[in-house]
Formats: C-alpha cells, structure tokens, sequence
C-alpha cells in the first residue's frame, strides 16, 4: 500500500501547525496549532505503521494522545490563570521578561 | 514482536522499585494536601520519597538489567544520572523551604509536582525506546510547566509558564515528528531495532532516517536549551520561581543528556561519523551564544540561564567525540554542574528574600562585607563556572577537552577554551560586585545587617529593572541553614572535586563504561 499522500498531508498539517506557532498571538490559537503537530506525528505514526506492517507506531498514537490531552489541560489552565490576573490574553504583549 | 498474539511482558519489580518508589511517593504527597493537618508533611514526604529511591537505585549499581520488553535499561549511566537529578530535586525542597510559590500552589500539589518530575527523569534516564522515550520526556516537563507557573501572584512566573509551555511542547512536537520518521525508516521503536535498521539500509541513502534524526536533533536541542533552539531559557529562568529555576538548570539537563547520548550512541550508533559534525557544529554555536549573550545580563537567573546554555554546549562536546572517555567527562561535568549551580542558586535564593531587589546584581554589591557566608559560596560557585583551577569546574573542562581532543576535535575543544575566556567576563563581574564595591544602600536590608527586621512590608519600594514583586519575605534569609548550608556545602564539595577529583572521576567513568 502506498502511504506517501499521509505523509504529505501529516507534512502540511505540521507545518501549518508550526507556521501558526510563529505567527498567530493569541494563546488558545497557538494551543490549536500545538496539537496540530502532534496530530501529524500521529497520522505518521499511523501510516508508517501500515507501510512497515507491525503495530509498534500505533500504540506509539494512542499514547501521544493521551499526552497532547495533558498538555492541552496544562495550557489551559494557565490560561485562565492569565485571564483571571487581568494580563493581556496575547503572547506579544506578555514580555515582562527581557532584558 | 509483531503477530503471534499478545505476550504480557515479563516485569523485574526489583529493577523498577525505584519508579515505583517515586510513584507511590507522588500520589502519597498529593493525598496528604488534601487535609489541612497532614499538609505540612510533604516537603518530609518529598524527601523520604526520594531518599527511598536512591537507595533503590544504588541497589542496582553495576547491574545491567532490560527492562519489560526493552522498554527501559537499568545501568550505570542511568543511575548516575538519576543521582543527580534526586540531589537537585532534595535541595530544591530544601530551597523551597517558606517560598512563597509553595504555598501558593499548595504543598502537597507543588511537591508532588516536584516528584512527577524526578519520575520522569529517571524514566527517561533508562529510556530504551521511542515510546518510553516520549513519555518520560512529556512527565519531566508538564509538571514543570506547572511549577514555572506557582507563583500566581507575580506576572513573570505566569508568563514563564506559558513560555515554557508552548515552546517545550514546539520542542516535543518536533522530537515527536522525527520519532515517527525514524520510526517509518526503520521499523522499530526499539533502539536497538533502530540501529538494527539503519545498519540494514543505510542512513545516508534513506531520507526518511535523515529528516527523522534532523527533526529529533532540534527536538532534543530545544529541551537541553542549545542554541539556536535556547531563546526560551532565560526568559523561563528569570520568571520561574528560583528553587524551581535551580532544579530546572540542572536535573532536566541531565537527563535529557542523558536520553541524548543515548538515542545518538546505541540507535544511531552505526553511523557515527555522520552526525558528529552537525552536533559540533550545534555545541560550537552554543558557546558562542550562552558567552555572548550573558555579557552585560543585569539579573542573576538570566545570566545562569545564558551561562546555561553555553554549558550545555560544553556538555554536548562529550557527546560528540562518541566514546567513554566523552561519556565519561559528561557525567562529571553534570555532576559539577550540579554542585557549582547549586552553591550560586542557594545564594540568589536568600537575597531575593532579604533584599528587595530580587535576583538583581545589586543583590549581591557588597555581600562579602555583609554576609561572608553568602558571597563565598557564590564566589567559588562564579570561579568554578569559569572553570578557574582548584575548582571541580577546571577538571570537568580538563576531562571534556582532553576527549575531544583525543577524538580528533580540537577545534571544539578551541572553541571551549575561547568560551571560557569570554565567559570570565560575565563571572567576574558578579564577583567584582561582592567584593569591590559598597552594599546598595536601602532602608531593608541596612537595617537586616544588623539583625532587625526593619523592612516591613509598606516600605519596599518597587525597583525598576528588578523583579518588583519579589519583595522581602525574610528578612534574616541570609542566615537560615537550609539557604546557607547548602550553599556553603555545595561551594566546599566544589572546591573538594577540584583538589582531589578521584571519586567523582571513578563514579564518572562507570557511568561511561555502561555505554561502550
């Protein structure tokens, strides 16, 4: 079976995860993007575990996922703990640290 | 491994007693948060927990053990490791002691925190698999995540948090990326089976490998903050409540060197000579970098975090020449590092207490006068970082140098002596601060001098430049035993591994040997 279309698809979706990272502002977005790369890891996992034909890179999936939804809950709830202090929701304006 | 159903996977529990231990020791902790009297025990929990697992890991010394299917390996290297991240963890409960970000997060949640994040260490410390490798990098840095983030009430520590958070996770989703390229190229997760397939196919004939190892390079160089992938590290540093910033600096970076050699050493081992060159490439930058950039840092933690990353470009040296010796002078350089971060870390702590000027370099003008118990440690801790002899920071360049030269990189070992040099600049200043010139005159810490709590809580003023929120907490920080003892131990272990380097050397070199 030819895999290569996943591969480009989980290519573009990593890039278009990582693209977002660099350009968008607002936290949750870059949360969004952030699973977006970890879900093209996963559909390569997937597809490469097709193409090689042993099991390994799926179960490799599922336990990646289990970890994007904990970074997910981490990230939100910093978030919140943002919005609740008042400070601006917005990654450009959060630069009391530099120097 | 494929097909033919499947086998539960024999456990040796007395080879995972001590990631039992820890997890146990967590969930323990947690529990004990939840009631108002059992609360104050868990920093005590906490270090029962890690004691308990050093002792498990020390069992095992000089044992080679697989673990559940090759998923983990109990050796040397592992056990070293897994020391010093345990030492750094007890010395940031030890820190921890009446911080605020403590009791704010609750103790029971930032202590358990704290554990989580040694599990993942020493997990990582014996991953032998991609998968295991994940994970245990995933269980280091979210409890982290959460730490860097404990003290609510000042903005910094949030926003480190979130930093950290999505520039760690960019840094895993790119490692994880890689994993599954090398994953497609070889057809196992196993590092053992990677190096299997490579062997069969070739690295340099098989783009899938190469992109994967590109991807995972960059993936682990953003977890070990190597430049260019360190911009997160000073930031992180200064925002993130300084005995967890003193933990960070240390323990996650080394068990990420751990994983790193590793991963590099036995799956991409039969290929050597092709990533050697990038990852010198990648340590030469980041001397360059962490020297340059601490030149001229007015805040402490920022000047440690570049003086970090410069260090890890030390470190990656020994991983780059691929053989004991550099193994060998990796393990004792993180072990200095341990002891030298140690001694400057304790000092920053008890100053941001009593001073209010935070981790400042007016923190420390004219310490030497005032508190000679603070400023000696940091001094020490400042000269050893230079790597100026009778220090255990001279010999651990000595034995990094000494490999790289040994494994045809002299011009790396160059580029260490040149760092070093330009890094004197930075070091000195903190000393030149101590000892040359007068204490900053404010009403706080004029009147701690002199044992009276004077600076009450209306009359700090708020200091540009300086964290403002860092206020005094405890005026007499500068003379409480669990700051100063550690700083001065850690200062005096310093100075002892500089005179007589023996036993640190031979716990080094098994470490090298569990590799090659």
């Amino acid at each position: 079976m030819n895999i290569s279309w996943y591969i480009v698809l989980s290519a573009l979706l990593f890039t278009i995860g990582a693209i977002g990272i660099l350009v968008r502002r607002s936290p949750m977005v870059i949360l969004l993007c952030l699973e977006l790369m970890l879900n093209a890891g996963n559909l390569a996992l997937v597809a490469f575990s097709r193409e090689v034909g042993n099991q390994q890179g799926q179960v490799f999936a599922l336990v990646v996922m289990v970890i994007a939804a904990c970074e997910v809950v981490v990230g939100l709830g910093l978030i919140v703990a943002i919005f609740r202090r008042k400070l601006p929701l917005d990654v450009d304006d959060l630069r009391r640290l530099h120097g | 491994m494929s097909g033919a159903g499947f086998v539960a996977p024999h456990v040796d529990y007395a080879a995972t007693a001590p990631i039992i231990a820890l997890t146990v020791g967590l969930v323990v902790i947690l529990m004990s948060g939840v009631f108002e009297t059992t609360k104050r025990w868990a920093p005590g929990l906490a270090v029962l927990t890690l004691a308990a697992t050093a002792g498990l890991l020390l069992w095992h010394w000089n044992e080679q053990i697989d673990l559940i299917a090759g998923a983990l390996r109990v050796d040397n290297l592992a056990i070293s490791i897994s020391l010093i991240a345990i030492l750094s963890a007890f010395t940031t409960i030890l820190l921890s002691i009446r911080e605020r970000a403590a009791d704010e997060a609750g103790q029971g949640e930032y202590y358990a925190l704290l554990i989580g994040s040694v599990l993942g260490m020493v997990l990582l410390s014996e991953a032998e698999n991609l998968v295991t490798f994940f994970v245990a990098i995933e269980t280091l840095s979210i409890p982290l995540y959460i730490l860097c983030a404990t003290n609510l009430r000042r903005e910094g520590s949030l926003e480190s948090g979130l930093k950290y958070l999505i520039v760690g996770s960019l840094g895993s989703a790119t490692l994880l990326y890689g994993m599954a390229f090398i994953y497609g190229g070889t057809g196992s997760t196993d590092f053992a089976g990677i190096a299997h397939g490579i062997e069969a196919n070739g690295m340099l004939h098989d783009p899938l490998i190469l992109i994967g190892i590109a991807l995972a390079a960059v993936g682990l160089a953003f977890k070990t903050s190597i430049a260019p992938f360190h911009q997160w590290t000073p930031d992180v540093y200064q925002g993130a409540p300084t005995p967890i910033t003193s933990f960070m600096a240390v323990a996650t970076k080394a068990a990420a060197f751990a994983v790193f050699v590793r991963f590099f050493v036995v799956a991409l081992g039969p290929e050597t000579g092709d990533w050697q060159t990038g990852l010198a490439i990648l340590a030469a930058i980041s001397m360059v970098v962490g020297n340059v950039g601490a030149l001229g840092q007015n805040s402490l933690k920022r000047l440690l975090g570049y003086s970090g990353v410069a260090q890890a470009g030390y470190m990656l040296g020994g991983i780059v020449v691929a053989s004991e010796k550099g193994l060998s002078s990796l393990v004792f350089y993180l072990a200095a590092y341990l002891f030298m971060n140690l001694a400057a870390f304790a000092v920053i702590v008890a100053r941001e207490r009593e001073t209010p000027f935070g981790d400042d370099i007016r923190g420390v003008r004219g310490l030497a006068a005032e508190r000679p118990a603070l400023a000696w440690p940091l001094t020490i801790s400042m000269l050893a970082l230079a790597g100026l002899p009778a220090t255990a920071g001279f010999i651990g360049k000595l034995y990094l140098i000494e490999a790289l030269v040994e494994g045809n990189y002299t011009w790396l070992a160059v580029f260490i002596a040149v760092g070093t040099m330009i890094s004197l600049a930075y070091y000195l200043r903190v000393v030149a601060a101590m000892w040359m010139s007068p204490g900053e005159q404010v009403a706080g810490p004029a009147a701690s001098a002199t044992g009276a709590p004077a600076s009450g809580p209306g009359s700090t003023p708020v200091i540009a430049g300086a964290s403002p929120e860092a206020d005094p907490v405890d005026p007499r920080a500068g003379h409480r035993w669990y700051l100063v003892g550690p700083a001065v131990l850690a200062a005096g272990i310093t100075v002892f591994l500089g005179v007589i380097p023996q036993p640190l050397v031979d716990f080094a070199s098994h470490a090298g040997a569990s590799l090659f």
